[in-house]
């Protein structure tokens, strides 16, 4: 019983991890930001599974900030991503990556 | 007036006798607001879902959606075509309901008064409001085109543009077709919801008339002087694939419709004569948004603070997706709708919480269009907001189209799908 508690409280406290607290503007303007990527790779970066768009969610901010910045320059080929990181700025595509990378 | 302004004006003496005449002035605060979202498409949907994330769960949401469940126009394409069924693209909206904890109402709205800051449903209830998110999509002109709206009643014609019952319809009428006949779809100057969607969905009839009624034609007539988007890229595949099948002629504008006959009449050339007529009409925001006297450009579209999407013709709502006058370049698309609901329910939550609103919010447009069952081809586009023009300026350089249709692009475009579709209602 004491095991299941514990499970089910687990469960509850990663579940609630995959939303960041928002407790200031600065917060919310980087998820609002983030949030401009969830259409296509899922709310929070958590994309459904086998849709066939990669899935970012695994990735650390450093190198989802590489992939971007690879695409942004054009040393990384793409449909869509080429096109789109080069409408960001390199500060708004590293906050991005912040926002939707696993921290260490 | 910003918020610190707004702020101090309703705490002060001088504020009080400025404001005197309104029943409302102070902001209410976050955990006390009450939050009405009307409409359950893209925009709507999306709204009511990120003003929880965004207030870590604590906002007051109500969604107040008429149908039983989501339909999406994206895609509906392959069931007009006869290749997915309803099912494919409907999804429930008990994700909205049992993970984010958003109140759901199944009534439609009937009036909305901005002095009194209320909503009347079409059962009677009228709600009180501190902010209404308005997410009424398009309504559809059926009076521009003289004798649409009685053949678009009797089933004559068909519009199929809001994804629902007429979408089905149109697949059984192109199903009934003998082989020989014509499929005849009429688009209305630009703008209008989803600029590429006619021209995808005459590619995808094609391909289901020439795998079934080889012998038939699609006829587009395109009220603009050339297809709106994605241009090339259609014209090579239509080329390719759909020689002597699709004909498409530009600058035909629509002005009748001759119900007994199925004949479309032209402001300057000949009639056109089909046997199955998908006649859409000119647009404008949704019917609410109209008579709430918010669609202050040409009486069709509604002008919005690009910063927190609020109307400029009503204070406390905030108005998306497609009914609204869209920036330049600026499309009308779901996914477009989904972004401006994420801007706008940041700007709600900040506004709420005392705080200074975004001022440099960005937006993107991702748009798959299929050429045929199996090969699809993107548009893209990033917006930043612009301080001194007040409006979203698309990034020059960024965004573009694919360079040919692909297989690739086409599974993108089904995985662009479930995951909008995922991140609108999940």
């Amino acid at each position: 019983m004491k095991s299941l508690a514990y499970s089910v409280l687990l469960f509850v406290s990663l579940s609630s991890s995959c939303w960041a607290q928002i407790s200031t503007a600065d917060q919310l303007d980087q998820q609002g930001l983030a949030a401009t990527c969830a259409n296509c790779h899922g709310t929070n970066g958590k994309g459904v599974p086998n849709a066939s768009i990669p899935l970012i969610s695994q990735l650390s901010s450093e190198e989802l900030l590489a992939q971007l910045l690879a695409y942004k320059s054009g040393t990384r080929s793409g449909t869509l991503m080429p096109q789109l990181t080069k409408g960001y700025t390199d500060a708004q595509l590293e906050s991005i990556a912040n926002q939707l990378g696993q921290k260490p | 007036m910003n918020n610190s302004r707004r702020h101090f004006l309703a705490h002060s003496a001088a504020g009080l006798s400025l404001l005197g005449g309104f029943s409302s002035f102070a902001q209410a605060s976050l955990g006390k607001a009450q939050i009405l979202v009307i409409g359950g498409g893209f925009g709507g949907a999306t709204a009511a879902k990120y003003l929880r994330l965004f207030s870590n769960n604590t906002a007051n949401v109500i969604l107040i959606e008429p149908n039983a469940s989501f339909l999406s126009c994206p895609m509906s394409n392959f069931v007009v075509a006869g290749m997915r069924t309803m099912a494919d693209i409907t999804s429930p909206y008990e994700g909205l309901t049992k993970h984010h904890g958003i109140k759901l109402i199944r009534d439609s709205v009937s009036a909305i008064d901005p002095d009194k800051k209320t909503v009347k449903l079409s059962s009677g209830s009228v709600l009180s409001y501190d902010k209404v998110v308005l997410s009424p999509g398009i309504s559809l002109m059926m009076n521009s085109i003289e004798g649409l709206a009685k053949a678009n009643q009797a089933g004559v014609t068909l519009q199929a543009w809001k994804a629902g019952p007429e979408t089905l319809m149109l697949y059984k009428q192109l199903a009934a077709m003998r082989d020989g006949g014509v499929f005849a779809i009429s688009i209305p100057e630009a703008p209008y919801r989803c600029p590429p969607g006619p021209y995808e969905r005459a590619s995808l009839v094609a391909n289901y008339l020439k795998q079934h009624k080889p012998k038939s034609k699609v006829l587009i007539l395109d009220a603009n002087q050339d297809i709106t988007s994605k241009g090339a890229l259609f014209k090579k595949a239509w080329a390719e694939q759909y020689s002597g099948l699709i004909e498409y002629f530009p600058s035909h504008n629509v002005a009748g419709v001759d119900a007994k006959t199925k004949t479309l009449r032209f402001e300057v050339q000949d009639d056109v004569r089909a046997d199955v007529l998908n006649v859409l009409p000119a647009m404008s925001a949704g019917e609410i948004a109209i008579k709430t006297g918010l669609a202050n450009a040409n009486g069709r579209w509604v002008n919005v603070d690009f910063l927190n999407f609020e109307a400029t013709a009503a204070k406390d709502i905030h108005v998306l997706g497609d009914a609204i006058q869209t920036a330049p370049l600026m499309p009308k698309s779901g996914h477009m709708a989904n972004q401006h609901a994420k801007v706008a329910a940041a700007a709600i939550i900040a506004q709420l919480n005392d705080w200074p609103i975004n001022p440099a919010p960005v937006v993107n447009n991702t748009c798959y269009s299929f050429v045929n069952e199996h090969a699809a081809v993107h548009v893209a586009s990033v917006h930043q907001y612009d301080a001194q023009a007040k409006t979203f300026k698309s990034v020059p350089g960024a965004g573009g189209l694919s360079s040919e249709s692909s297989n690739t692009e086409a599974s993108y475009a089904w995985g662009w799908a479930h995951n909008i579709w995922a991140d609108t209602l999940a």
